[in-house]
């Protein structure tokens, strides 16, 4: 993965805070902090459009080139707005291509499923991304996990994938892949939730008769 | 039939109206599905608006895929009836409502195709007393 890091252009902020964050955005910069290694945080700022693709096609690991100086980073975080979605900042997080480090890695389904050829059945992947152990320099893009084989009602575990040599698996063995299950309608049961109309709810904290007729 | 809670600890409560016009700090991103549709709006969604936008995503899709409803209408809201004096005690409930923020997941689908997933949401928006917008899964770190 190291070997095709991309590398990004990156700037020293010399104003720091919202209101000059905002002005880098505006004019098409990304604002990131670099920071590890027992070395001084560094603000800086990269090319915004370029940056978020990188990251929306799932790179993780970045070149970063200030003045002529690289360093090797990881993409440890990443701020949204408010609405949820957009990426307005990012922490950096200096590595070394023999470190061993945590990171998620997204998961990919390959194959078409054998048991989606059933009626109303549905392909559930509640996980889409696995936490994994290793040194950098093993580090996959992703993890493909095929399920081609998979039948109505059967379920991948995260513990049944293989996973590349020195990649070590941190997140729950018991967590759910990729699962084919009966859709038995579109909604989540709608008629269990629903109650009729002249229904009220039981009120928790409302006196019985027998206690108010003790009163 | 209109969704509404089991239980609640009191049949009544204030309108709480002030701090409404903020943004969703809590279930803004898609969770449990691939596609959402995202409230641009705060608003109170009524749980009869909630049913008409899983009826017409249930009518458009024919039973495909499956549908999450991310907002539970818990807030009981009363009214007066009509030509009725004011005072006499505060009203009895009238309907129940979501309370949504701005960035809020209205619904989520699973199982179904982009452009099918947006197809439908854009007929359940349609139901919805507030601006929508149809989002994915958002990366994650």
């Amino acid at each position: 993965m190291h070997e095709k890091a991309p590398v990004l252009k990156g700037e020293v902020r010399e104003r720091l805070g919202s209101r000059y964050s905002k002005r880098l955005r505006d004019a098409g910069r990304l604002p990131v902090v670099v920071y590890g290694h027992g070395k001084d945080p560094a603000s800086i700022s990269v090319d915004a459009k370029e940056t978020i693709n990188y990251i929306h096609h799932g790179e993780r690991v970045f070149t970063i080139d200030v003045a002529g100086q690289q360093e090797t980073v990881l993409l440890r975080d990443v701020q949204f707005n408010h609405l949820g979605d957009g990426i307005i900042h990012c922490d950096l997080a200096r590595v070394d291509l023999d470190e061993t480090t945590h990171a998620h890695v997204h998961v990919t389904l390959k194959g078409d499923a054998a048991g989606l050829k059933e009626a109303d059945t549905l392909l559930m992947h509640p996980v889409t991304e696995l936490t994994v152990e290793c040194k950098l320099k093993d580090l996959p893009d992703e993890i493909v996990v095929d399920i081609s084989e998979l039948g109505s009602g059967q379920a991948i575990h995260a513990g049944e994938v293989t996973l590349p040599s020195g990649v070590k698996l941190l997140s729950d063995g018991e967590d759910i892949l990729a699962q084919i299950v009966h859709s038995g309608g579109s909604t989540e049961s709608a008629e269990e939730t629903e109650v009729s109309a002249d229904a009220q709810p039981e009120v928790i904290t409302e006196k019985k008769e027998e206690e108010k007729e003790d009163e | 039939m209109a969704l509404m809670p089991k239980r609640v600890k009191h049949r009544k409560e204030f309108r709480r109206t002030s701090r409404v016009n903020r943004d969703a700090t809590k279930g803004n991103y898609v969770a449990y599905g691939d596609y959402g549709l995202q409230s641009l709006d705060s608003a109170w969604i009524t749980a009869r608006q909630l049913e008409a936008g899983r009826i017409a995503a249930q009518h458009y899709s024919k039973r495909q895929g499956k549908l999450f409803i991310r907002v539970f209408p818990d807030k009981p809201v009363s009214k007066k009836p009509l030509e009725t004096r004011m005072g006499k005690g505060k009203a009895d409930v009238d309907y129940w409502a979501a309370r949504v923020k701005r960035g809020t997941m209205l619904y989520e689908m699973a199982g179904v195709s982009e452009s099918f997933a947006r197809q439908t949401l854009v007929r359940v928006a349609m139901k919805m007393p507030v601006r929508c917008r149809f989002v994915t899964r958002r990366v994650s770190v």
